[in-house]
């Protein structure tokens, strides 16, 4: 069972008040983008290939009492299995991992995952030690289940069964150098500190 | 001076890297191992002064150093000339796509004195290979340069791009 991206990040963003957002690339930088055309709260880190949990660290870090999403695409993830284990080592309570679950690189015309259909991707978490770990098939599943999942003290990870894309959407028509001032703006605003030189 | 009568430790070493780190407002160091780091890796996990992350893979710490320059430090990455060079896709499509500075502490495998021979690749190509890149460099052999470290992390905001100080192994060995 699982939902399309379109409906699941709907019901995401309904939810979303003043969390940072990290995105990687293609399904969720793209739907992101196309649902709130935020880039104050977003980072669309689209040339990322498995390193968007890691960039959101290095921001959740250094900003405790703001709360931080990372997406990552699940063709991301099979690729650097490892990152659940450094996760697990930070243990940042106002992180959430989120896995972009539908069994293919959605980036690259939806070719299929090795052995996608068998990926138990809220067990690997487990596994690795990750103690809060939600697995989410449908839209009503996640209404439910969102403050629990979202709202909690970390380290978590959240897996999204998505269905495989049936259309593309545009990336964010940014460069990168206007993308990492408009979210350092936003921060410096925000938190008062500075961030860009 | 020869190896058997070192001027400084390799502790001496890794403190002096952390102070001038420290000197420059750096927080965020992420590492994975090298022989020759491995002492300035422990002394960065047991100093407060630092928020140090080990992990998995290098390109991890590319990940978060970027992430930590959105919090107002560039952060460090500390790793073997191996592991940067394992790092290209992640520099070039993260820091050089987004100008994201960072700054990268490598050791200079490889080079005249290094004997171990799964070296020897990194002896060959790992300043062409930077070159390749155009990525500002500084390869330090000398414990009085280690001010040089500074002037790298402080010149990588300037610039908007990760800037690389590879250490010489005399240097890391405390015989330089």
């Amino acid at each position: 069972m699982s939902m399309p991206i379109e409906d699941c990040f709907s019901v995401l963003v309904s939810r979303w008040s003043d969390e940072l957002v990290v995105t990687s690339a293609g399904n969720s930088s793209e739907v992101w983008w196309e649902t709130t055309h935020d880039t104050e709260k977003t980072f669309y880190l689209e040339a990322s290939m498995s390193l968007s949990t890691m960039f959101a660290a290095g921001v959740a870090m250094g900003y405790p009492d703001a709360r931080v999403w990372a997406f990552l695409g699940d063709g991301a993830f099979v690729m650097n299995t490892g990152l659940l284990f450094v996760e697990r080592d930070l243990a940042l309570p106002n992180m959430v991992s989120i896995i972009v679950a539908n069994r293919c690189y959605g980036a690259t015309d939806s070719v299929d995952l090795p052995n996608g259909r068998s990926i138990d991707f809220s067990g690997m978490a487990r596994a690795a030690g990750i103690p809060n770990v939600f697995r989410f098939t449908s839209t009503k599943e996640l209404e439910a289940g969102f403050d629990e999942a979202f709202k909690g003290v970390g380290p978590t990870t959240v897996v999204l069964e998505l269905d495989r894309p049936t259309r593309h959407y545009e990336s964010p028509p940014f460069d990168g150098p206007e993308l990492k001032y408009r979210f350092g703006r936003a921060l410096e605003k925000r938190f008062g500190n500075k961030v860009l030189p | 001076m020869n190896e058997a009568s070192p001027q400084r430790s390799p502790n001496d070493v890794a403190r002096t890297v952390a102070d001038v780190l420290h000197g420059e407002k750096a927080k965020l160091v992420a590492s994975l191992p090298d022989n020759w780091i491995a002492p300035m890796i422990r002394h960065f996990d047991s100093d407060s002064r630092f928020r140090h992350v080990a992990v998995n893979r290098e390109e991890a710490a590319v990940g978060l150093c970027s992430g930590a320059f959105f919090t107002g430090s560039p952060g460090v990455a500390l790793m073997g000339a191996s592991g940067f060079l394992t790092c290209i896709y992640a520099i070039t499509k993260i820091s050089y796509t987004y100008q994201i500075p960072m700054l990268f502490l490598i050791t200079e495998r490889g080079a005249p004195g290094d004997a171990a021979r799964y070296h020897v690749s990194n002896g060959l190509y790992l300043r062409s290979v930077i070159d390749a890149i155009n990525m500002p460099a500084i390869y330090i052999e000398r414990f009085e340069d280690l001010h040089k470290i500074g002037v790298a992390y402080r010149h990588a905001s300037v610039i908007g791009r990760p800037y690389v100080v590879a250490l010489g192994r005399n240097l890391l060995k405390g015989v330089a």
